[in-house]
């Protein structure tokens, strides 16, 4: 009789406890998650400057959206520069691959890989800033030692977004890179063994057994690159900071930010965060749907 | 007991976490004890950082004010400030640029300080730059006229200059400080400033290098043109006098080719270029001056080119320290502005720092005679700032949208693709739309 009682007291107690540990994620999400996600999605529908009342101006932001030039083009160039995604993934596939391998100096390379992501954004972007320059940059300095005159990368319309995804390429490849290296590596070894006792080729191997057992991996990275790429904004901000040549590497997070904070229209700005979300949103819902499909699992 | 601990544990941290957070949070001079504390957020690079941070020091010791400073780079103080006014965290004392004060004002942001500068005994209005004050004076429809909402740190003549060294050295008889070179007479200089000087078949010395976004002001104004019409609301840079100055400017590379390789608009290569002694005629403001003591050649200041009406034009930035409607302490807050507004000790740390010209008229004047450091013709800035300069054309406007449009596009212009006529002609109504909708927002 005692001993329950003291046990349900034991028992509620932590119960308490735990609710408290709980109750401190949940109140950060509430406070400054679902608020302000609420809040901005009120204010998509008022006339707003960011410092006044805002005024209810209902579709208005809305209807206003898909006549601005500068709204269709950001959306664009966001979606442009989505192109280093797959390329990012193939490329770091291949040095997972490499690296994979017995061989010295692995831990070196994997470093210098994996360097770029831990670096600031901030100062990789004005590193690069400078190696894209078209005077004295060190990528044409490069380019001129085989005779190729580059371009001026950052101010030419044609070559601002593939320098920029040149960049974006080089600062993922590390993180990708890890994540493909220890899916290969726990890849169980007696699959290969059983495919080439079966007589299966290198690339057989490859494409029937590597390629599907890394399958959680890529899905994983496509996802969340597809949601960190179309939030591209720092190194746009810092290396083209007007926008770029024509408006031509203006992200949609960018031109958000310049209407909410340059030209104080934080209603307008809303209205493009809202829709920019439900965009993920719906594209992120697409890939989990058929990523459904393809799943399948090993004993 | 001992099984209460870990909630208890729990509970104190939850406490300190809540503390922690309303401590951000907490409104400025709230403090308890009766200690005055004001909050003072600024932007700027580590020069300005050390100056203010000492002029702020003198000023906590001479008024028994705790004062907490807050500084953010450039970039971020625009989305930092506008996160505490959202937050409605306004720091007492923070930086305000003429294009905000309208908004700023209307939205009851910023204070109305005319009494405690007209009733002060550090700020001198006949002794202070009027363009500096009268670039926060709003008066409910114009910026320029009525009450006093902020007092300038600064004002920033944005002036010409040139390589003595180099011109010397080329034979071209030195410009004169007080009679500015046509459009004509600048290209003929920069043209035989352009050259290979070594002989290995490529230029390594050019007229000048200029950049759009901050260059193109002074020849479009110089030569009749302007961006907007008298009373704000029309958008001119469809004009012939605004087409001929800018397709001049596109011609110094595509025509007289007296700049730097195709398409270097970047300031980073002529700004580089002119550091090195590559460049004969570069902008010169007085936030370069510390830069610019070490260059290895001698240089001095002149009038920009002029155009048409043969007068020389340029802008004048400045920025200004305002004091919030919501400070506890107006009274010292005021106090803190006019401290590092005009302060005899406050401006000299700064102005030694080699980033600003002097805020006081007869501190300006010896400054501008002291002929122990460059340059030489000082005198130019105070002109600008006396009598030729302007504000920049988005300065006064509810938003810079319209004026930037301008540049977004404009590169086939600098290119040679496009020429300048059709290229306004092209922006004037899209111009024309956005500074509607930024007066329609204003009178809201």
């Amino acid at each position: 009789m005692t001993t329950t009682m003291r046990r349900s007291r034991l028992h509620r107690k932590e119960h308490q406890a735990a609710l408290v540990f709980v109750a401190i994620p949940v109140i950060g999400f509430l406070l400054f998650t679902l608020f302000p996600l609420i809040f901005s999605v009120y204010a998509s529908f008022t006339n707003w400057n960011g410092i006044s009342a805002p005024v209810f101006k209902g579709l208005d932001n809305y209807t206003k959206m898909f006549g601005d030039r500068y709204f269709l083009k950001s959306l664009w160039n966001t979606l442009y520069m989505m192109i280093g995604i797959p390329v990012g993934l193939v490329i770091s596939l291949a040095l997972a691959l490499a690296m994979n391998r017995k061989m010295r100096g692995t831990t070196f390379f994997r470093t210098v890989y994996y360097l770029p992501v831990i670096s600031s954004i901030a100062a990789v972007a004005i590193l690069w800033q400078w190696a894209f320059n078209g005077d004295f940059g060190l990528i044409n300095q490069g380019l001129s030692l085989i005779g190729i005159g580059g371009p001026n990368w950052l101010q030419d319309t044609a070559t601002v977004k593939p320098a920029l995804i040149i960049m974006a390429v080089w600062k993922g490849l590390g993180y990708s890179m890890l994540l493909y290296l220890a899916a290969l590596q726990s890849v169980p070894r007696y699959l290969y063994e059983a495919a080439a006792l079966d007589g299966a080729t290198a690339w057989q191997q490859f494409r029937h057994i590597t390629v599907p057992m890394v399958r959680p991996v890529t899905f994983f990275l496509i996802v969340t690159s597809i949601i960190g790429g179309s939030q591209i904004f720092v190194e746009i901000n810092i290396m083209t900071p007007t926008g770029g040549p024509e408006f031509e590497s203006a992200t949609i997070v960018w031109y958000i930010w310049q209407k909410a904070f340059d030209n104080l229209q934080m209603g307008y700005a809303s209205a493009m965060s809202v829709v920019l979300g439900l965009l993920v949103f719906t594209i992120t819902f697409i890939q989990f749907r058929l990523n459904r499909r393809n799943q399948f699992s090993i004993d | 007991m001992m099984k209460s601990r870990p909630i208890a544990a729990t509970l104190a941290f939850v406490a300190a976490a809540g503390l922690l957070l309303s401590g951000c949070s907490a409104p400025a001079g709230a403090e308890a004890g009766g200690e005055k504390k004001l909050t003072f957020m600024f932007r700027g690079g580590e020069d300005e950082k050390k100056a203010y941070e000492k002029a702020v020091e003198q000023f906590e010791k001479d008024n028994s004010v705790d004062v907490d400073i807050i500084v953010t780079t450039a970039d971020q103080y625009a989305t930092k400030l506008k996160a505490a006014i959202a937050g409605k965290e306004v720091p007492d004392v923070f930086y305000i640029s003429p294009g905000d004060v309208q908004a700023y004002v209307q939205n009851g942001i910023v204070k109305d300080i005319t009494q405690y500068v007209e009733n002060s005994d550090t700020i001198d209005l006949d002794n202070i730059w009027e363009y500096g004050v009268d670039s926060y004076r709003y008066d409910g429809k114009r910026v320029g006229e009525g009450a006093i909402y902020a007092l300038p740190k600064d004002v920033g003549p944005f002036s010409f200059g040139y390589n003595k060294t180099m011109l010397e050295k080329a034979g071209i008889p030195l410009p004169d400080k007080d009679k500015p070179y046509t459009f004509d007479e600048f290209v003929a200089a920069a043209k035989k400033l352009t050259a290979d000087t070594n002989g290995d078949g490529t230029l390594d010395q050019w007229g000048t290098g200029l950049n759009v976004q901050w260059n193109l002001q002074p020849f479009v104004w110089s030569n009749g043109g302007d961006w907007l019409n008298e009373d704000r609301t029309k958008v001119t840079v469809d004009t012939p006098e605004f087409a001929e100055s800018l397709q001049w400017f596109a011609d110094l590379q595509n025509v007289h080719g007296v700049t730097p390789s195709v398409a270097e608009a970047q300031t980073l290569d002529t700004y580089q270029r002119w550091m090195k002694g590559e460049i004969g005629f570069f902008p010169i403001a007085p936030w370069d001056l510390s830069t610019y003591q070490k260059l290895g050649f001698d240089w001095d200041v002149i009038p920009y080119p002029a155009g048409e009406t043969g007068k020389s034009a340029t802008w004048t930035g400045t920025l200004g320290i305002a004091v919030a409607e919501s400070s506890k302490f107006p009274e010292d807050a005021a106090k803190l502005v006019e401290y590092l507004t005009a302060n005899k000790e406050a401006q000299q740390s700064l102005v030694d720092a080699g980033i600003q010209i002097p805020n006081l008229k007869d501190m300006a004047e010896a400054w501008a005679a002291d002929t122990s450091t460059k340059p030489a013709n000082k005198a130019e800035f105070l002109e600008i700032v006396k009598d030729y300069g302007r504000e920049l054309p988005a300065g006064n406007t509810f938003n810079a949208e319209w004026y930037d449009e301008l540049f977004t596009n404009i590169q086939p212009v600098l290119d040679g693709k496009q020429s300048a006529k059709d290229y306004l002609k092209e922006a004037q109504p899209r111009m024309q739309e956005f500074l509607d909708s930024a007066n329609q927002q204003a009178g809201n």
